[in-house]
């Protein structure tokens, strides 16, 4: 059997200065931005709520706040249930594509990412405009005479939930996609052929073989989603503030950057700590391919 | 206070910086001579720069004033927007640009004043503060209208809609009824909604303490579990699109929706309410303070006011502009309620709070997190 991953040649000694716009760009914008924000969390704040450079541990005892955590759990569920329902509905979705005939693919990707070609806000306000009362939904519902009374959908949880799973679907077809289409159509054929039903070929091939796909996928949506708070402003009303509306305000209204600053330092750390975990369980594979 | 359509804001800022960078090196000199105007504004035009930085609320200076101020005296204005007076505040103190003018509210005008970050106005330069009405004057942030002249002023009040709501609203109590669950909208303002609180408890919108927070809890618990949209940008769509029928939101808000019908009344609380008031201010480190005076003066023209009273209905504090309106713009209940423009009856404003702001934020976010 031939060696599915071909050989690659090593880069000459100055290969690496290929990559320093890069490393410039991740230490500028990145690196040092984040570390400004952890230094921002140890400070203390004046009246305005600007950081002002003296110790003070108060903006991170904070974070132990009750309802801080109350917030940040919420969060976590909700972000946790639009990871799920992405993967639910992108995969299947993403596995087609990369299965299609190869005169398709790229095709159907395309049908994938046109709905980037308008502004995420525009979009959010075309779902507002189907969900209320009034809107377009409501009025086929009544006009079809399965419900007599507006059904209330805009400004509920679940309106946050399809804002979220909405933006983030194509960001889990992709990755599934690139591992579908690398995943070897002999493997699956060799489980029919031993007498596997489709169901044990998914559980048993397929799907381990596009594991790489799905954690990447699920990182996609559960990272971004977390600090996501237009949608939870504009399609929730603002009723059930998540992490990034609590952040969000201490930059404004609640008058506290370092406890801003210390929010989102967290929350830093804990995607730190997620990535590190699906890097070692077998992200490492996702993130070279 | 403002229509707040941040998110829109934030896109057309960059448009703004886009455009306002090339068209630099075409602007004409400003007009030595100006144009000799019976109010006198083109008296420093002499010393004026050709450019004016103005950072103020999205949607709250006409296009037609900005352009009528640039044909007249040759200064091109750059219009930069934000959506709230702390966001103002973050980019003014963080010092990357230097805007000749801002556009903060009372609160914000004490805040910036304790840190002496604006400048005295030269009177001799906006002879046009005339026209400001007896009964806008003397409030505590500036009493004497040294450093800031008022743009625009407003309150929060209740809205109703009359074809769906027929009993009678009075008041906070009456609005946040258990009759109007999921039927309410307010502004996502968290110092507001702890004002109306207070109001019913018969405390001042600026006795902000631990302890008058803990009073006002129980009460915010209540009332916040009825509310289905918190929108401090456009409150008002939330009622036009029939979501909800009962708002306690801007009045200019509320004057625009009752310009659409007549339907939507508005109701001045009985327990209390406090007047709010934009300014036009000039901030320390303004490159182009004869400038900035000479718009100050423009905009306090009573036909220029005017102009901004036909596009966005708040209360316009210039009693001569307010002449030249119509009957039916005099009588648009939200616009102009009686009770507010009496200057015999006790109206607060709001007052600077410094780090309470952090308590009252968590106080709000905490109320709505338990539901």
């Amino acid at each position: 059997m031939a060696d599915p991953t071909p050989r690659k040649r090593a880069l000459g000694p100055f290969g690496g200065l290929l990559a320093a716009p890069l490393f410039v760009w991740l230490l500028a914008l990145v690196v040092l931005p984040n570390l400004i924000l952890i230094g921002y969390a140890f400070c203390d704040r004046d009246d305005l709520g600007q950081v002002v450079p003296r110790f003070s541990l108060e903006a991170i005892g904070r974070l132990a706040d009750p309802t801080y955590v109350r917030i940040l759990l919420r969060s976590l569920w909700l972000s946790g249930i639009a990871t799920a329902a992405c993967l639910l509905f992108g995969y299947p979705v993403g596995y087609y594509l990369g299965r299609a005939p190869e005169r398709w693919r790229s095709k159907l990707l395309v049908l994938v990412m046109i709905p980037f070609w308008t502004s995420f806000l525009v979009r959010t306000y075309a779902w507002m405009i189907l969900l209320r009362s009034e809107g377009l939904i409501n009025a086929l519902l009544q006009y079809t005479r399965l419900t007599s009374a507006p059904v209330d959908m805009l400004y509920t949880e679940g309106a946050v939930l399809l804002g979220l799973v909405y933006a983030y679907l194509p960001f889990t077809i992709l990755p599934i996609y690139a591992s579908a289409e690398k995943l070897d159509g002999a493997l699956v054929e060799a489980a029919y052929d031993l007498g596997a039903s489709p169901w044990r070929a998914f559980v048993h091939v397929i799907l381990p073989l596009t594991r790489p796909g799905i954690v990447a996928a699920a990182l996609f949506v559960f990272i971004p989603s977390i600090g996501m708070f237009a949608i939870a402003d504009l399609m929730g009303g603002g009723r059930v503030p998540l992490v990034g509306n609590v952040i969000q305000n201490q930059f404004g209204q609640g008058r506290n950057w370092p406890f801003g600053a210390a929010l989102g330092a967290g929350l830093l750390l804990m995607f730190v700590a997620l990535l590190a975990w699906a890097l070692r369980k077998d992200g490492e594979e996702a993130l070279h391919r | 206070m403002v229509t707040r359509r941040s998110l829109f804001a934030a896109a057309c800022v960059w448009t703004l910086t886009l455009f306002g960078c090339s068209g630099d090196d075409k602007t004409p000199a400003p007009a030595a001579s100006g144009t000799p105007s019976a109010s006198g504004s083109a008296a420093a035009a002499p010393k004026a720069g050709k450019e004016l930085l103005l950072f103020a609320w999205s949607e709250y200076v006409p296009e037609s004033v900005i352009d009528g101020f640039s044909k007249e005296t040759g200064i091109t204005v750059h219009y930069e927007t934000y959506a709230s007076n702390e966001e103002m505040l973050s980019k003014l103190l963080a010092g990357g640009t230097a805007y000749d003018l801002i556009q903060p509210s009372e609160y914000t005008v004490e805040a910036l004043n304790k840190q002496n970050k604006l400048q005295k106005l030269d009177a001799a330069n906006v002879p046009n503060m005339k026209n400001i009405a007896p009964e806008m004057r003397g409030f505590p942030h500036d009493p004497e209208l040294a450093f800031c002249a008022p743009y625009m002023a407003g309150t929060v009040g209740i809205v109703v809609n009359t074809d769906k709501v027929k009993d009678p609203i009075k008041g906070y109590k009456d609005a946040f009824s258990p009759k109007y669950k999921n039927r309410i909208v307010v502004v996502n303002d968290a110092r507001e909604m702890v004002t109306w609180a207070f109001a019913t408890l018969g405390i001042g919108p600026n006795d902000v303490t631990a302890d008058t927070l803990a009073k006002a809890k129980p009460v915010l618990g209540e009332w916040l579990k009825l509310v289905k949209v918190f929108d401090s940008d456009s409150p008002k769509t939330a009622m036009l699109n029939g979501d909800v029928d009962v708002g306690v939101i801007w009045s200019g808000e509320a004057a625009k929706l009752y310009e659409q019908d007549k339907k939507y009344s508005f109701v001045l609380p009985e327990e209390g309410t406090h007047l709010s008031i934009d300014h036009l201010c000039i901030p320390a480190g303004a490159k182009n303070k004869t400038g900035a005076e000479m718009f100050i003066n423009y905009v306090l023209r009573p036909e220029i006011s005017k102009q901004i009273s036909d596009k966005f209905p708040y209360l316009n504090p210039n009693a001569e502009a307010r002449k030249l309106l119509t009957d039916a713009q005099r009588a648009n209940p939200a616009s102009y309620p009686p009770a507010l423009l009496d200057k015999a009856k006790a109206r607060e404003s709001f007052r600077d709070i410094g780090k309470m702001s952090t308590d009252v934020d968590k106080l709000i976010t905490d109320l709505k997190s338990a539901n």
